[in-house]
């Protein structure tokens, strides 16, 4: 039973290892740690992100928290209930929405598809209907139900996928980058859809490595890096992190590896990262100088050519990339 | 604030949703009708033929039932066979692992569902023979062979139980059920009794329900006493279910504890 | 004007060798890519073990229906295996084409189109022969098939010829599926019906007149006849006849096979068809 005012997601030094084996004749086994220490808490109606770049380990902790992966060490609890022991419970008061346009039943119409996953997860049959015309009224799908699910638009599946994670109208809701290879409008209406979630009283786990969405839609961020946690706390108080940083932005035509490592070398520089554009990548060197270091970093290239060259405040991106490069 | 939905979602409702949804789902799948209906109609009138022209005595009933036998064992093999790869492949199958209902009494729905299109294969290959044969369907024991039919269903829907928790561990499972479908028909004496067969074929048909289950349709239209083979396709039934729903807890427990078997 | 000479003339060589190389390496490497039962564990299950059971299967139905003796069904069945390979393989090697959504790039490509096309039959054709003589050696060993062994080199010819013959059919198939959605369906559908109208399991003159007359239009009908007089001693001259008959049913599908590919490779650029599923 959930006790008043204690977390909703609670994750206590959770781990995770993979066994794998390398080598086709002598087969190695190696020990992979995807998680390594992950805690955390969720408090009721928060929207909580969880942003990391790829192979981070936060699809392995969001799997951990919906009872699909049984951690190697560490608790987590959801309402109060042990994600190991009381699984089934706990997989009842959860829903659980990934991104990409897999996961659904092609051959049968989006309402097939809902009717079915309500009967998986209990719906009364009178809730049903209700429940299920409700949400395609939500997620924009009234009309398109009977439709089968191969001719549905990326944008609507996603939708769908929202739809049928909410049937049984559950308190907490896991999003894992749900707005992954959705068009940049579809991408809003979702976000709007997921804003809306918490106005229900809903709380949220998002994954994203989207800064932007995270920082428009989030209470509160964990960055998770190289299977830990590496910062906590409100977009603000990440954005604070590197507020006495200046960001020089530099446009170089065919940088080198070499250039680069003399950028991370200069006095006063914290983090670079490269940003491939069409002919060009753009670097972004974050520094606590201020934008006097622009000389002696425009003096590491050996003859590549140069094009513009801005100084600017930091954004969240930035305190992201400083915390996920800082202590790599 | 609760979820409207329920910690425990009864059994018998989990098995009975997912036997409609995928009878629905399959029924929609070209390649199911083809095997519940086109390939039976096929093997059904090479039997015919085969039987006339080589002057068999007896009924061509018992080719026509024995064909529409094979159907049922088509697609129980093909649909339940590589059932779980194919949640796996379509993303499914960690949706289903998600929801609070128990993934075994999904899976139980699903084979039995594979198993009961089979019954298109019967209802088709003794229509076709009526029509295009003149083979009349007269039935020594009608009201045996009404339960004969679904103790069959059942039979072979349960093995299909066996056949999805198995193929797991085999990669290209529909690579397997190419390879399993003739060697079946053949040690379960659908078509050809096994005497023919080498004798340790016959062994082998035993712990394989279609070889009671055709024994129970064929002694209730034809005549002779189906009982006994229907108590040995309930039991073997019951032993499938057994067997079946202690591997899925096992798969369910290896993709979980150590990741081995991927649920993506 | 040597100069000029060359440079025209280079292209002309090594068009040519182009030509064989299209045809050779790009059919055999397009075959692994597409016809992706190769690898073992799909490959024996499903080219090997599936025809083992199915001549065991029609040779036992044989026996006890009386219909004709062993060696009736051997042949019959080991010469229409071959399709496991010139009907499934070749539909495979075009069909999957767009399935792997390959095919706008391929139709990119300056390759000769007949080198291209004729290089995905040798694969299959290959694999086809062996499929069939994998069958007839089942026969050998677990049924009691026996034939002269003078007569095997006619009836490996015989047999080889079917083959290609089927994979023109097979290759017709596989054209269609470029543009048809489940064109697997009716290799499945094929193959089936080959069973019970080509005389591999039914002699011929037990089935009705309309399924005769269909039979007469297919590959393998004439092919089957054709090796089982070989098998029980008759000439090759005096089954040239059937042969002939074959190898034109094979070669009208095969053109219209090629046939089909052009219009759809001119179509899908004209109506932007390419990629529509």
């Amino acid at each position: 039973m959930p006790v008043v005012g204690a977390p909703v997601v609670e994750a206590i030094d959770l781990r995770r290892t993979y066994k794998t084996s390398t080598g086709s004749l002598k087969r190695k086994s190696l020990e992979v740690e995807a998680v390594r220490g992950v805690s955390f808490a969720i408090e009721k109606g928060e929207l909580f992100g969880l942003l990391g770049p790829n192979g981070a380990g936060k699809t392995t902790t969001i799997k951990m928290l919906i009872t699909l992966l049984i951690p190697t060490s560490g608790t987590a609890r959801v309402l109060g209930l042990d994600v190991v022991k009381d699984a089934r419970a706990v997989r009842s008061q959860i829903g659980y929405v990934f991104g990409g346009d897999r996961g659904l039943y092609e051959r049968l119409s989006g309402l097939d598809n809902l009717r079915y996953f309500a009967e998986l997860y209990g719906v009364e049959p009178h809730e049903q209907k209700r429940r299920i015309g409700e949400l395609l009224e939500m997620v924009g799908l009234t009309g398109r139900e009977k439709e089968r699910v191969e001719g549905y638009s990326k944008g609507m599946r996603q939708r769908l996928h929202i739809a049928r994670g909410l049937l049984h109208d559950p308190p907490v809701v896991f999003l894992d980058e749900p707005t992954i290879g959705v068009d940049p409008v579809g991408a809003r209406e979702m976000r709007a859809m997921i804003a809306s979630l918490t106005d229900q009283g809903k709380t949220v786990l998002l994954t994203t490595h989207y800064m932007f969405e995270a920082d428009a839609l989030c209470d509160r961020i964990a960055v998770i890096a190289r299977g830990e946690v590496v910062a906590q706390g409100t977009p603000g108080a990440l954005k604070s992190l590197v507020a006495d940083k200046t960001v020089v932005e530099i446009e170089v035509y065919g940088v080198n590896d070499e250039s680069i490592e003399r950028l991370r070398r200069v006095e006063g520089v914290s983090a670079v990262s490269v940003e491939e554009r069409d002919q060009l990548q753009l670097l972004m060197v974050q520094s606590a100088v201020g934008a006097e270091i622009t000389p002696a970093l425009l003096a590491q290239f050996d003859g590549a050519k140069i094009g513009r060259v801005v100084a600017r405040e930091p954004t969240l991106e930035d305190a992201y990339i400083s915390l996920v490069e800082g202590d790599s | 604030m609760r979820s409207q939905g329920r910690a425990e979602v009864p059994a018998h409702r989990v098995i009975l949703a997912n036997w409609l949804f995928s009878m629905k789902s399959l029924t929609k799948s070209s390649f199911f009708v083809l095997v519940t209906v086109l390939q039976p109609l096929i093997f059904s009138t090479i039997a015919f033929f085969m039987f006339k022209s080589g002057g068999r005595p007896g009924s061509l009933l018992y080719a026509a039932l024995g064909a529409g036998l094979m159907g049922i064992w088509s697609s129980t093999l093909f649909g339940s066979g590589g059932l779980i790869q194919w949640e796996r492949f379509q993303g499914t199958l960690e949706l289903l692992i998600a929801s609070p209902s128990q993934f075994m009494w999904i899976l139980v729905g699903s084979t039995l569902a594979t198993s009961t299109l089979g019954l298109y294969s019967v209802a088709g290959t003794l229509l076709w023979g009526a029509v295009a044969f003149d083979i009349p369907l007269e039935l020594a024991h009608p009201a045996l062979f009404v339960l004969a039919l679904p103790a069959t269903v059942i039979g072979l829907g349960t093995l299909g139980l066996v056949l999805a928790s198995t193929f797991v561990l085999y990669r290209h499972a529909n690579a397997l059920s190419n390879l399993l479908e003739y060697p079946v028909w053949l040690v379960t004496g659908l078509l050809v009794p096994v005497s023919l067969l080498p004798g340790w074929a016959a062994p082998l048909g035993w712990i394989l329900s279609p070889t009671w289950g055709i024994k129970a349709i064929r002694y209730s239209a034809l005549g002779g006493n189906p009982v006994p083979a229907l108590l040995a396709t309930v039991g073997l039934s019951v032993a499938y279910l057994v067997i079946g729903t202690r591997f899925i807890a096992y798969f369910e427990r290896r993709a979980r504890e150590d990741a081995t078997l991927a649920l993506t | 004007m040597t100069a000029g000479t060359a440079v025209l003339g280079a292209p002309r060589s090594s068009s040519l060798t182009s030509f064989f190389r299209v045809l050779f390496v790009g059919g055999i490497i397009v075959y692994r890519a597409l016809f992706n039962w190769i690898r073992p564990a799909i490959y024996i299950p499903t080219m090997l073990g599936s025809p083992l059971f199915q001549i065991l299967f029609f040779a036992n139905l044989g026996k006890y229906s009386g219909v004709g003796d062993t060696n009736f069904f051997v042949v019959g069945n080991a010469v229409q295996v071959c399709s496991m390979s010139a009907i499934y393989g070749a539909t495979m090697t075009l069909a999957n084409e767009r399935y792997f959504g390959t095919l706008a790039q391929l139709l990119a490509t300056p390759a000769n189109r007949a080198a291209l096309f004729l290089g995905r039959t040798l694969p299959v054709i290959a694999n086809g022969l062996l499929v069939s003589v994998f069958g007839f050696i089942v026969g050998a060993l677990f049924l009691d098939f026996s034939m002269p062994a003078s007569q095997i080199p006619a009836l490996a010819l015989v047999v080889t010829l079917t083959v290609v013959s089927c994979t023109g059919f097979g290759m017709m198939l596989g054209s269609i599926g470029i543009r048809a959605r489940d064109v697997f369906f009716a290799s499945n559908l094929a193959y089936f019906l080959m069973l019970l109208m080509c005389g591999v399991n039914i002699p011929i003159d037990s089935l009705p007149g309309w399924m005769q007359a269909i039979s007469k239009a297919l590959p393998l009908t004439h092919g089957i006849a054709a090796a089982r007089l070989l098998a029980s001693g008759e000439t090759l001259g005096s089954v040239a006849g059937l042969i002939r008959t074959e190898l034109l049913i094979g070669a009208t599908y095969g053109f219209l096979a090629f046939a089909l590919f052009r219009y759809f490779e001119a179509s899908s650029r004209k109506y932007a068809s390419l990629d529509r599923f």
